[in-house]
Parts: structure tokens; C-alpha cells; sequence
């Protein structure tokens, strides 16, 4: 049986050539290969969102993801929506609006909240609440959470009329 | 805490066509899993429910991976459709809203993405979702292996508890749905604690087409998740209610028979007591808004104001 096998794995941008166990799980590669420690090791059942990063744009467990099943993929971790070591508009607006107190739960929200706004620009609370359904935040920020992300929308779209 | 945490050792195999995932199989029979999204079977692997020697990747076979409509106006839906692309399919949305529906209930967005018709049907747990509406529509399964194929009904593909008509060295390769000729409609409904991650406590199906009378039910079907070992028909209350309008009562009497046809155990969920309640309240509810829509819709069965697109449906906009 081979203990390491060669992958190929694209990261907020970065292609990087690994030997990894086939048993590894994307949240591992991520966290303990790449030192990008966004993604948190919490629950390792689905049930927190802790550890969601973006594979091609959709929003996913890395908790429940097999690294080598994610090959040929765009990933994206919290850390890859920082520009110019700016933070994206969604992350401050977290900040801004104390949706994160412990931080914890923080990365996966925010990555969440990207595949969100960019497939719905303008959610209402209802379709946030659904949307980020998959997100539990143990410090119950959740009223701020929301008004983040409506502030992160508003923001988007400001931007993008050129106000 | 490093062993709960890795995944046990296993070579990882990925084959690119079904003929290729059958000859993995047969050449390691009984050593080796398949592996469609992994929601399921990388937690019973974690948890060393499950220590394969050989995992088979699914989501390198493309074929395994459509929905489409055939010739004769039937629907079928490959093993590695996930429940995201169930949900957002117009053909599946058109056809049945309800299947769309449950497909859009399969726990969290994250689990939308990953998660496959085919890993649901397979795993073999009577709490899943997909099993009871695809019930309702008579749904048949394709099981394909070295031997040859097969095409077994939905409807005896249960044996017991976590143990499915799979063979070691099958594989389902797709879900076929038969065209439905009459008026009909159908919905799925489920009680559960919170919305993106619980198991369901229990849940109801109910599809119903309609007599060319225009006012009694020509068949109606009924089934349920989590009432017995198994996903459950409950012919009982089915026959119940054929040939007659279903009215309130005709709907309590169906759930009252349900009822006794489920045997439900008690977990630390709910009680065996409780989940029996639910199942006449659930069927009620569910044979009422089936009703519903076959005598509201047109021939589709398809009721736009039950239903609400997914907050992450690009076609969002378009609603408003
Ligand atoms: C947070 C969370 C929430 C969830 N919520 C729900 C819910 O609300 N409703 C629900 O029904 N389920 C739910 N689930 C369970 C799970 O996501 C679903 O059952 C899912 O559809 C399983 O599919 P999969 O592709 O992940 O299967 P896998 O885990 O890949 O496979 C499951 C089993 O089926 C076998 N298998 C897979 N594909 C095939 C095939 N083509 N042929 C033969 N055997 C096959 C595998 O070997 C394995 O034994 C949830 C899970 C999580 C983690």
C-alpha cells in the first residue's frame, strides 16, 4: 500500500506539488501541508462548517473531502479573499459589524458568504439565514452575522456602480 | 486523538468508466468501497464502522453524472447526480417539485455540493431522504457488474437495516422514473430538529395521479423515512384510498392506517411512540398538499408557490 502518493493541488491561486497521503483529508492538507490554518478542525462531521472552503466556487466540508479527489480544482480558503494584504470587503464587514467575537467559526462564514454574494448579490434575511444554515457559531453572534453580510452586499454593490 | 481524527489507510483507486469500476470490483470483492461523495462513508470510516482496502472513487466516471429525459417521457438520473444539481435540475423542478424539493433539504449547502443521489439510495439507512419520494414515483435502480445488468424495483431494493439488493461487486449506475400519463402530484415532507444538519426524525411521501373523472384518485402512493428498519410503502393506506377523493377524512384515515403499518424504534431522536404520531400527521400533510397540487396544477403536477428557489440559484434573480 503506498503511504504517499504525488497530487497536484491549486490554492487561492497557488498550484502546489504535493506527496501526500491518499487517506488525507482536504481540511489536513490544508491546515497541517500548507500551514493555511483558516479552515478549522472542529466537529469532523459536516455539522459545524468550520472547515468550508471553496472548490470551483461552491462552498464545502473540507472535513468530509478526500485531498486527492480535489485535483484539478480551484480551492479557496479564507485567506485567499484577502487582495493586496486587504482584507475583502466581506471580512471587514464582519469585523465592522462584530459578527466575530472567538473568531472560530469566522472562515467558514466568510467563504460561505462569498459563494452567497456571488451567486445572489442581494439576499434577503431569509435567504442569508438558509444560505449560511451549515454554520454554527458557539459565542451566538448570529444577528451580526447577518447584518454583515448585508453590509458586505451593500458594499459589493456600491463598488460595483462605482460609488 | 490523531486516530479519530485520520482516516484509515486504504489505496485509492480511480477509474474512469463504469466497465473500469466493475472490473475494480471484482478483482477486489469484499476489500474494496465505493466512494460517491464520501458524506457518509468518510464519517463511518473515521469512525472504523467501515476499513476498506480499496476505495473506488466515483467521481472520475463523467457517465455516472447526468439527468436527463428519454424518449418515451420518462426521467432518469445518474448515481453521481448530487443533491445541488437534483435541486436545481428545471427537468426534475418541472417534472416532480417535490423530488427537487427533498433534494434541496439534504442537510447544509456544504452537503448539497457533495453529497449523490446514488450515495443515498446506496448507504442503506432507513432516515435518508431520497428513498421515499423516488418510492412514491415507482422508481427502479440500474445495478450494472462484470455479470451483466439489472433493473430492480425501489420497492424490494431494501432488505433490512443498512442492507440494500447491491451485490459486493455491483454498482448503481442510475434511477429511472416511468413517464406518468395522468394528471398527478406529489410531495415530501419531514420533521426534523434543525434545518441543515439533522437526520430526519421522520417523514412522509405522497404521490397521487388523477382519474380522467377529474375527481378521484386514480393511485396514490405512500412512503416513509425513518418508520421501520427500511424505507417504508404503506400499501395499506394506499389502497385506502384509490378510486376515492381524498378528502379531510379520507386523509386521516390514511394516516391512521399508516400509522399502524410503520413500526418505528425509539432512539435517542425521538421515541417509537412519538415517530408513530408524527407518521399520521406527516402523511396527512403530505397526501393533503399532493391533493393539492393535482387539482391546481396544470398536467405537471408542478406547484410554483410551494416552491422556494435556493438562496444560492443564480436564477434568483429572476424571481423578483
Ligand atoms: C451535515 C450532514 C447533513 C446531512 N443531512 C442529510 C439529510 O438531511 N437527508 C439525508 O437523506 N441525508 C443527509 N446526510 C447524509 C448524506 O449526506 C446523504 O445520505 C448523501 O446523499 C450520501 O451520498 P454520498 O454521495 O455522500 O455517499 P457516500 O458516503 O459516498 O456513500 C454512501 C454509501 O453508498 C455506497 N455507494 C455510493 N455510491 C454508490 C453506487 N453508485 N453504487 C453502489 N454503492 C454506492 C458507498 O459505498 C457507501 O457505502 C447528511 C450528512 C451530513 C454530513
Amino acid at each position: 500500500m503506498k503511504q504517499r502518493v504525488p497530487i497536484s493541488l491549486t490554492v487561492n491561486g497557488e498550484i502546489h506539488e504535493l506527496f501526500i497521503p491518499p487517506w488525507q483529508l482536504l481540511l489536513d492538507t490544508l491546515r497541517d501541508e500548507l500551514g493555511l490554518t483558516g479552515a478549522k478542525r472542529c466537529c469532523i462531521e459536516g455539522q459545524c462548517g468550520a472547515c468550508t472552503v471553496l472548490i470551483d466556487g461552491k462552498p464545502i466540508n473540507s472535513c468530509l473531502y478526500l485531498t486527492i479527489e480535489a485535483q484539478n480544482q480551484e480551492i479557496v480558503t479564507a485567506e485567499g479573499l484577502v487582495e493586496d494584504g486587504k482584507p475583502h470587503p466581506i471580512q471587514k464587514a464582519f469585523v465592522e459589524r462584530g459578527a466575530v467575537q472567538c473568531g472560530f467559526c469566522t472562515p467558514g462564514l466568510v467563504v460561505a458568504t462569498k459563494a452567497l454574494l456571488d451567486q445572489n448579490p442581494n439576499p434577503t434575511e431569509d435567504e442569508i439565514r438558509i444560505a449560511l444554515s451549515g454554520h454554527l457559531c458557539r459565542c451566538g453572534a448570529y444577528v451580526q452575522i447577518t447584518e454583515a453580510v448585508m453590509a458586505a452586499a451593500r458594499e459589493t454593490a456600491q463598488k460595483e456602480v462605482g460609488v | 486523538m490523531n486516530y479519530l481524527r485520520e482516516l484509515p489507510k486504504f489505496e485509492y483507486l480511480a477509474p474512469q468508466s463504469i466497465p473500469e469500476v466493475c472490473e475494480m470490483l471484482a478483482a477486489h470483492e469484499g476489500e474494496a468501497k465505493l466512494m460517491a461523495g464520501g458524506t457518509d462513508l468518510i464519517i463511518m470510516m473515521r469512525r472504523r464502522e467501515v476499513v476498506p482496502h480499496y476505495l473506488i472513487g466515483l467521481k472520475s466516471v463523467p457517465e455516472l453524472n447526468f439527468i436527463r429525459e428519454e424518449k418515451d417521457g420518462g426521467l432518469t438520473i445518474g448515481a453521481m447526480a448530487t443533491s445541488w444539481e437534483i435541486q436545481s435540475s428545471s427537468l426534475v423542478r418541472q417534472r416532480y417539485d417535490f423530488l427537487a424539493k427533498t433534494a434541496a433539504d439534504i442537510g447544509s449547502i456544504e452537503n448539497l455540493h457533495v453529497s449523490t443521489i446514488g450515495g443515498n439510495l446506496c448507504d442503506g439507512f432507513p432516515c435518508v431522504d431520497f428513498p421515499a419520494p423516488l418510492l412514491t414515483l415507482d422508481a427502479k435502480v440500474k445495478l450494472v457488474s462484470q455479470r451483466g445488468e439489472r433493473i430492480v424495483p425501489l420497492d424490494g431494493f431494501y432488505l433490512g437495516y443498512q442492507k440494500t439488493a447491491v451485490e459486493p461487486d455491483e454498482l448503481l449506475t442510475e434511477i429511472q422514473i416511468l413517464p406518468h400519463n395522468h394528471r398527478y402530484g406529489g410531495a415530501y415532507i419531514k420533521f426534523h430538529d434543525r434545518h441543515a444538519i439533522d437526520i430526519t426524525t421522520t417523514g412522509a411521501g405522497a404521490f397521487i395521479t388523477l382519474d380522467s373523472d377529474g375527481q378521484t384518485a386514480r393511485d396514490v402512493k405512500i412512503a416513509l423515512t425513518t418508520s421501520a428498519p427500511v424505507p417504508l410503502r404503506v400499501k395499506g393506506a394506499e389502497a385506502a384510498l384509490c378510486g376515492r377523493k381524498v378528502t379531510e377524512e379520507a386523509t386521516e384515515e390514511a394516516g391512521r392506517i399508516a400509522s399502524e403499518e410503520a413500526s418505528p424504534r425509539t432512539s435517542w431522536r425521538s421515541t417509537a411512540e412519538f415517530r408513530t404520531k408524527l407518521v399520521q400527521v406527516l402523511v396527512r400533510r403530505a397526501l393533503r398538499q399532493a391533493w393539492r397540487k393535482v387539482t391546481t396544477s396544470s398536467s405537471s403536477g408542478a406547484a410554483p408557490d410551494l416552491w422556494l428557489m435556493h438562496p444560492l440559484d443564480p436564477r434568483i434573480g429572476e424571481n423578483r
